[in-house]
């Protein structure tokens, strides 16, 4: 079964809203709760765009996102940061390992599906 | 220059219903005469300070301007506090404690209720900033506080939630809610307990007025250190071998010495550390004998003399439990100087060679700290010695330790005058330094200072940093040392002028100014500015 949005997140109650509203958006959602588990998923699971909290059990948001980079089957994949932390050098950080945007908590639900859904659209072109 | 003590002069005769032209004529003085002390005009000691202090009934300590001296010394420093910068008092320090001494007094309250909150400020955000307890709970905040949005948008944005899917959201919010309450208790709770800890006078300082209004003079230490002194000496010749076998009979501690490292109680390495668990008293091999024979001095007092020490810390001025905590290692060793030098034999001693420290340190098998710690404490009324103040400086030049002397500006912390013997004995290590200073208000002092290095147990160590530790005196006293000798006293054209510190310095002209002065009225020392001059007001470009 394909994958369109693999949501890593260890906060339940966030988890949850995420995965409602995003697929009550009509994406196919997987969603796992620290970050070794992120990337075993995108390595199995090829999903088409993640959204990455920075601060995740086992192996940091960041962390994944460097692994992806750096392997030339997901280097392009669209990655999308959460954090709570939105200071300028978290912004950096996400910038220079090459996120595809930075979302700060807390944040409006139609910003996140918003995001998605341009992040999507920009891949398939 | 001379305490303005007019106030406590006419508040005794007044006290003892005596018209000023009464006392005036027992002082063989004219009222006029007496009035113009009594309103601080004229200045008063010698031989008529002593008639005063006799008619009023009270010592000459009484009437000496300590407490006057200080208060003056905390006025120029609150004054030149850049928060005060735009004040035009239009008084010097000294004139207004002078004349309108309640005034001073709240002004150095003031500030010193000031520096204490800038000090806690600046601690909380250092913490915000990087305390890894707060990071986390501000993150569960944030994380809380996400969830809840999103599940509220979700209630309000989605019209055809099912029932199932509502009760969700709501369980959501109400679990969140719940998570946040306790979070903002955890922080509430974390800030009070850091609020309880604090006060608007830092610890040090609350131990500083301990040993001020003592004079830093114990009597009730010093008669615990008679009886434990004689203790030890029934057991054996005072020294290492007899305070060993002691403590080993006595409280059954080992004591052990090794080239390793220990950590003391609160993490630092050091020399020595007694384990009270273990109960092994430890000594690094570095630790040279006047260190050891104090460390187990000390020890030696702590554990049979804990209720003398901790009567002094019940002391009114030592609020804080800091400051408590401080008060307890300081009496500790007070305590201990008080047995390895005992005091009438100390002081006899110490006149006999003219406050030679080199020759006392022989005498006692003690470092140079230790003598010039226990010269500072011979204050016992009716039999004191020289009065000397005392530092510790460290090689950055910051002061660790001090023990003030009336009248010496002494900066209470950071750093001091650059050109004082203290820092120049940085430049010849082990050696002597002398230094006549004077002060912009003439005041003269013999500065005496010497820098030691701490022994390095083993190649691996680093070299060993040095520390500097200064006595002074008033210029009046100096013949009464050793380190007057060769020195022309009466010649002030031979003195160094210094002054406490660069930013309290009225000297605009001396040359070896390390910092602008910040005077009252706001008025800059010309230091560090562009050769070029330029106006750098606000709204002007630079």
């Amino acid at each position: 079964m394909s994958v369109d949005v693999l949501i890593a997140e260890d906060e339940p109650s966030i988890l949850d809203s995420l995965d409602f509203i995003l697929r009550r958006a009509g994406f196919s959602i997987e969603s796992v709760t620290d970050g070794d588990a992120a990337l075993a998923a995108i390595r199995r699971d090829r999903p088409r765009l993640v959204v990455l909290d920075v601060m995740l059990p086992k192996r940091s948001g960041f962390e994944v996102l460097k692994q992806i980079r750096a392997d030339a089957v997901t280097h392009d994949l669209p990655v999308m940061i959460l954090t709570a932390k939105g200071q300028a050098q978290d912004r950096q950080t996400a910038e220079d390992l090459g996120a595809s945007s930075f979302i700060t908590k807390p944040y409006a639900n139609a910003d996140v599906v918003g995001t998605v859904k341009r992040l999507l659209a920009e891949a398939a072109e | 220059m001379r305490a303005p003590i007019g106030l406590r002069i006419s508040s005794r005769r007044r006290a003892l219903g005596i018209s000023q032209v009464a006392l005036a004529r027992q002082a063989g003085i004219s009222a006029s005469y007496l009035n113009l002390i009594e309103s601080n005009r004229r200045q008063v000691g010698g031989a008529l300070l002593l008639r005063l202090a006799h008619e009023l009934g009270v010592e000459i300590g009484a009437l000496s301007g300590d407490a006057e001296h200080r208060l003056i010394a905390e006025v120029e420093e609150a004054l030149a506090d850049p928060v005060l910068q735009s004040a035009e008092l239009g008084l010097a320090a000294r004139d207004l404690v002078a004349q309108q001494p309640a005034a001073a007094l709240a002004i150095a309250r003031l500030h010193r209720a000031y520096q204490g909150a800038q000090s806690v400020a600046d601690d909380y955000a250092d913490r915000l900033r990087t305390d890894p307890l707060l990071a986390e709970l501000l993150h569960r905040v944030l994380s809380g506080i996400t969830a809840v949005r999103s599940s509220a948008e979700i209630l309000e944005d989605v019209p055809d939630l099912d029932e199932a899917e509502r009760r969700r959201f709501l369980a959501s919010i109400t679990r969140e809610t719940r998570g946040l309450t306790d979070v903002a208790r955890g922080l509430i709770g974390q800030f009070e307990q850091e609020a309880k800890g604090r006060r608007t006078l830092s610890p040090m300082r609350e131990l500083d007025d301990l040993i001020f209004e003592r004079d830093n003079y114990f009597g009730g230490l010093e008669s615990a250190a008679a009886d434990l002194r004689g203790e030890i000496e029934r057991a054996g010749a005072f020294g290492e071998a007899t305070l060993t076998e002691l403590l080993e009979r006595t409280f059954g501690v080992r004591v052990v010495r090794s080239s390793g490292r220990e950590l003391d109680a609160v993490g630092f390495p050091g020399q020595y550390h007694f384990n009270p668990d273990t109960r092994v008293m430890w000594f690094q091999t570095s630790a040279i004998a006047a260190t050891r024979q104090f460390q187990l001095t000390r020890l030696y007092a702590e554990l049979a003399a804990s209720d003398a020490i901790e009567r002094e810390v019940l002391a009114p001025e030592l609020r804080s439990p800091a400051a408590r905590r401080l008060g307890y290692r300081a009496l500790g060793s007070y305590l201990a100087g008080a047995i390895v030098f005992p005091y009438a034999e100390f002081l006899g001693e110490a006149e006999r060679l003219r406050y030679d420290i080199e020759a006392l340190r022989q005498s006692y098998t003690a470092s140079f700290e230790q003598v010039a710690h226990r010269l500072v404490t011979l204050r016992k009324p009716g039999a004191a010695g020289v009065p000397f103040g005392f530092l510790r400086s460290d090689p950055a030049g910051r002061l660790t330790k001090h023990f003030p002397l009336p009248g010496l500006p002494m900066p209470g912390a950071g750093h001091a005058c650059p050109l004082w013997a203290i820092y120049g004995a940085f430049r010849t290590p082990e050696a002597l330094v002398r230094q006549v200073a004077q002060f912009a208000d003439g005041s003269r002092y013999l500065f005496i200072a010497q820098a030691h290095a701490r022994r390095v147990a083993n190649f691996a160590e680093r070299g060993a940093i040095h520390t500097s530790v200064m006595l002074a005196c008033d210029v009046l006293h100096a013949d009464r040392t050793v380190y007057a000798t060769g020195l022309d006293l009466s010649d002030p054209g031979a003195d160094v002028p210094v002054g406490p510190a660069c930013r309290l310095c009225p000297r605009r002209d001396c040359p070896d100014r390390q910092e602008e002065a910040l005077m009252p009225g706001g008025q800059p020392g010309a230091v560090r500015a562009p050769l070029v001059p330029r106006r750098f007001d606000i709204g002007e470009a630079g």
